[in-house]
């Protein structure tokens, strides 16, 4: 079509081509683009959208279309209520690939500190933050970021300050870290900054690297503790239960002595009244069989029959007995 | 055609004349207005579309909002002579923009001026002090319970009087003095120290020695903690080993000695009949269990063997 056109047409009146476009519609479009351009926008869920108009702060909006006058009359400033921010002190952490890597941060001195009873650890920690009044945070305080990590160094630093090392080594970590976000609220409210700090964590907390070892030597010295008294009452339980085994054990063999002795006692008894009633009926008979009947048995081992006066004992170590060598000397002295 | 040029002209003038004549101040922002560099009217501290006479007069910007002041990390020496080095922070912010445009006008003076006052305030009190005031704000460590405080030394045992807290309030002060007094329009909201630290390398390895003398000191402590409990258990084991085998033992022989006393109460009660034959038979059993084998016999002549031995062969 343009080709016929140009063949149709002579060459000087060409540019009258141009001059017949709709030039009226064609600005009445750009006007309309720039004016939705500049007047619409949208405010994402979990935002807030500010809007100023000649530069003050006139209306909040929240998440959605909205329209505000165009050609820079009005400006809106958007800001996340609902994200969680996160400051890392004394580390940085770097995403490489899939790989979360730590790094140490820009200023060496930013994790050393000083505790109360003067020593040096090492502390690293994070603050979770929102932003909950943008307008404060936007135009109230000019560097938010930077005030946030500038007080978190200045508290977290006299806390620490308060403590001993192991007091933040060991057992003072949760309170500190609940102290630092006590203060570290107090100020930013004091300074009207418009951001809530959502946790304080402390990391890794760790002596300096020379006192490292001293610091294993308390655990081993601890587990070594913990081993002796261990072991002490390995021995203690080891010995106590079979003693009291052992205390039952004689008490049952006195009590079997007890029984025995007295059954004894009883049979013995029994016998004598049995053999004595018998004696009464006829006493010397039963004397002399009993008397004769112990000499059978006993005289065929005799050799010797010496007979002494009862006051004659001074005698015994002048007689010379023989063949007595090993044997056992039989002496009756009088009841 | 000059017409048209004219007319362009004379738009394009206007508009700049109107561009120049209306300012926005944002939120966060105040601005004077000086005409001949000399300040007319009031400071614009609110935010909104404002006029002022085009060309002749201009308009600076200040900010309203708080600003920071970080300072250079410090050397300075405390009361008991420790080099410690402080980098401290504040917040300020430009209250008067007159007054600051008159005295100061650009925020690098302002930062400047800030260093000399902030810098010799902190420097003035933390001299004043002891290393601990400079690092504690309370007595919390000094009021723990005793085996906590084993390991520390003497100089960190001091309970503190001013503390950390207070010093900041008085480099505050001082601070607020000055810049009141040198009359900048500004105001110093809050001074901070932001990190302290011994200085040198070799009082730092100092400070590493003696965490190491102190915890040597708690690991002797556990030890011997250990090697004593441990003494106290065996000695209570003992004891109660001892415990244990006398109480058996005693119970053993009462019951052994009252078994013997019934034992003897039943031999007494049935011997007690006859004593004279029991005494007969019990001798006569003994000789049998005594005389076995060869043996000399030596018999007093009052022993019933041989009072038995004469009757028998006296009698017949």
């Amino acid at each position: 079509m343009g080709e016929r056109w140009e063949i149709l047409m002579p060459r000087q009146y060409r540019w009258r081509r141009w001059v017949q476009l709709p030039w009226g519609w064609i600005a009445l479009g750009v006007v309309l683009v720039w004016l939705s351009l500049t007047s619409l926008f949208t405010v994402e869920s979990g935002e807030v959208g500010l809007v100023l108009r000649f530069g003050r702060f006139v209306r909040e909006v929240g998440p959605g279309l909205h329209w505000k006058l165009p050609f820079g009359i009005e400006r809106v400033y958007k800001f996340s209520t609902e994200r969680i921010f996160k400051e890392e002190f004394g580390f940085r952490t770097r995403t490489v690939g899939e790989r979360t890597e730590y790094s140490p941060p820009e200023n060496p001195e930013e994790p050393v500190m000083l505790t109360g009873d003067l020593s040096i650890v090492h502390v690293e920690w994070v603050v979770q933050y929102r932003i909950v009044d943008p307008f404060a945070y936007r135009f109230r305080i000019a560097d938010p970021k930077k005030t946030l990590r500038d007080i978190s160094q200045a508290v977290v630093r006299k806390v620490i300050g308060d403590r001993t090392v192991d007091e933040v080594l060991t057992y003072g970590r949760e309170e500190i870290a609940d102290e630092v976000r006590r203060l570290m609220q107090a100020i930013l409210d004091a300074y009207g900054a418009g951001l809530r700090i959502e946790t304080v964590r402390l990391q890794n907390v760790q002596p300096p690297d020379p006192v490292k070892p001293a610091f294993h030597g308390v655990n081993q010295a601890k587990q070594e503790q913990e081993r002796l008294i261990n072991e002490a009452w390995e021995a203690y339980n080891r010995a106590i239960p079979q003693a009291e085994g052992e205390a039952k054990q004689t008490i049952a063999q006195a009590e079997g002595y007890a029984i025995e002795v007295v059954n004894r006692a009883r049979g013995d008894a029994e016998r004598f009244r049995a053999i004595w009633e018998e004696y009464r009926r006829a006493p010397d008979v039963t004397r002399q069989r009993i008397l004769l009947e112990t000499l059978a048995e006993v005289l065929p081992h005799v050799q010797q029959v010496l007979v002494l006066d009862p006051e004659t004992r001074s005698l015994v170590p002048l007689l010379s007995l023989p063949a007595t060598t090993g044997k056992k000397a039989a002496s009756e002295e009088k009841p | 055609m000059i017409r048209w040029i004219g007319l362009a002209v004379l738009v394009l003038g206007a508009l700049i004349a109107v561009s120049d004549s209306a300012f926005v101040i944002e939120e966060g922002q105040q601005a004077i207005i000086t005409q001949f560099g000399r300040i007319v009217g009031r400071p614009y501290t609110q935010a909104g579309l404002y006029w002022k006479i085009p060309f002749i007069q201009k308009v600076f910007f200040f900010e309203k909002r708080i600003l920071e002041w970080d300072g250079d990390p410090d050397r300075i020496p405390t009361l008991d002579k420790k080099y410690i080095f402080i980098d401290s922070t504040a917040r300020w912010r430009i209250t008067d923009p007159v007054q600051f445009f008159m005295t100061l006008r650009t925020m690098r003076n302002a930062v400047d001026r800030l260093n000399d006052i902030i810098d010799s305030a902190v420097r003035d009190q933390i001299s004043q002090y002891t290393l601990i005031e400079v690092v504690r704000s309370t007595n919390h460590i000094t009021q723990l319970p005793p085996e906590q405080l084993v390991s520390m030394s003497d100089e960190a045992r001091i309970p503190i009087q001013v503390g950390h807290d207070r010093i900041l309030e008085a480099i505050r002060r001082e601070v607020r003095s000055q810049v009141e007094r040198l009359n900048y329009g500004i105001e110093v909201l809050d001074v901070r120290i932001k990190n302290m630290n011994y200085e040198a390398e070799e009082v730092r390895r100092k400070v590493y020695d003696r965490m190491i003398a102190e915890r040597n000191r708690i690991a002797a402590l556990y030890l011997s903690e250990g090697r004593g409990k441990k003494a106290e258990i065996e000695g209570e084991m003992q004891k109660k080993l001892q415990q244990i085998r006398s109480q058996a033992y005693q119970k053993a022989q009462e019951i052994r000695g009252k078994a013997d006393a019934e034992a003897i109460r039943i031999y007494a009660e049935a011997y007690g009949r006859d004593p004279e034959f029991f005494a007969f038979l019990r001798s006569m059993e003994a000789y049998r269990q005594v005389v076995q084998g060869n043996h000399t016999l030596i018999l007093t002549t009052d022993s019933p063997l041989y009072q038995y031995l004469k009757r028998s062969t006296a009698r017949p």
